[in-house]
């Protein structure tokens, strides 16, 4: 699994201080401009990135109202498949189960990103108030989106090397700069989640 | 008595109905934080937080653990939820090598 030790209120990129629980379930951050640009941006990314595919031609329109598509093969694009997943090992029970639910898939992980997306722009300040729900839409956003930079980062297994030596023009050491981040981030909201919960 | 013509009977209508229990694998993968997998075995399965531990740990050391166990309806239902929030799951029957 991850870690997000890389990562501190210390560094200079960071302004906010993260996530801070407020009362019994409620979760506040406060964020500066650009983290706030930064973030309704990859917001709308992922949105884009999650809206129905257009490389299968028409569905039935019938079979779509409920939710059914007509494609059942994994798709191509490696941020997408590891986002949209199999649920079998089996390819032919993994394309059966993938035509009965990516499309209801989809629609959740889009509704994460669009509730982020929601609270961000309803705050020009960058004050974030959540309840339970709202934190829970947050970690699976936040976590979709750091999912997709990964692909394109090619993490691996505690191996950041080829990451670290990133010469300082090359554009990837910004998007392991706000990987790093949002991995800060979400660890923040998570610690004042499980704060409550008594064991 | 009573307990055990129960589970008896649970048990032979799982093997006349053909629905052997299946299980929901959880698989590892390098992005996801390990507060976080131990925060959505919680969430979905109302896990105790020692039992999310135990469980998230497995999945880190040995790269799988199996996180839940019933019909494959229900598994279906599991893995779904597990995807929406991003964790790498699969189901399978209970008695396939994993």
């Amino acid at each position: 699994m991850g870690d997000s030790a890389a990562w501190g209120s210390g560094n200079l990129m960071t302004a906010t201080d993260g996530f801070k629980r407020h009362g019994k379930d409620t979760y506040v951050a406060q964020f500066s401009d650009s983290e706030r640009e930064v973030l309704l941006n990859l917001c709308e990314q992922i949105i884009e990135l999650l809206a129905e595919r257009t490389d299968h031609g028409h569905d039935d329109p019938l079979a779509a109202m409920v939710g059914i598509t007509s494609h059942d093969s994994p798709p191509e694009d490696e941020v997408l498949h590891r986002l949209l997943p199999n649920a079998y090992a089996d390819d032919v029970d993994a394309a059966e189960f993938r035509r009965y639910t990516e499309s209801t898939l989809r629609g959740k992980k889009q509704a994460h990103a669009i509730s982020i997306r929601m609270g961000l722009k309803s705050s020009p300040e960058g004050d974030i108030e959540l309840d339970h729900d709202g934190a829970n839409a947050w970690l699976g956003g936040l976590n979709d989106i750091r999912l997709a930079l990964g692909v394109r980062l090619k993490i691996e297994n505690n191996n950041y090397e080829h990451l670290e030596l990133l010469a300082p023009d090359d554009p990837l050491r910004g998007v392991y700069a706000v990987y790093s981040w949002l991995g800060w981030l979400q660890e923040t909201l998570l610690d004042a989640l499980m704060d409550e919960i008594v064991e | 008595m009573v307990k055990v013509a129960d589970a008896l009977e649970e048990e032979l209508r799982a093997i006349f109905s053909g629905d052997s229990p299946w299980v929901t694998i959880v698989w590892d993968d390098p992005v996801n934080l390990q507060s976080y997998v131990t925060y959505v075995f919680m969430e979905l399965f109302g896990y105790s937080k020692p039992k999310a531990t135990e469980l998230m740990l497995q999945v880190h050391n040995e790269g799988k653990a199996i996180v839940s166990t019933g019909s494959r309806e229900e598994m279906e239902h599991d893995v779904a939820r597990l995807h929406e929030y991003g964790l790498w799951a699969t189901l399978q029957r209970g008695d396939q090598a994993i």
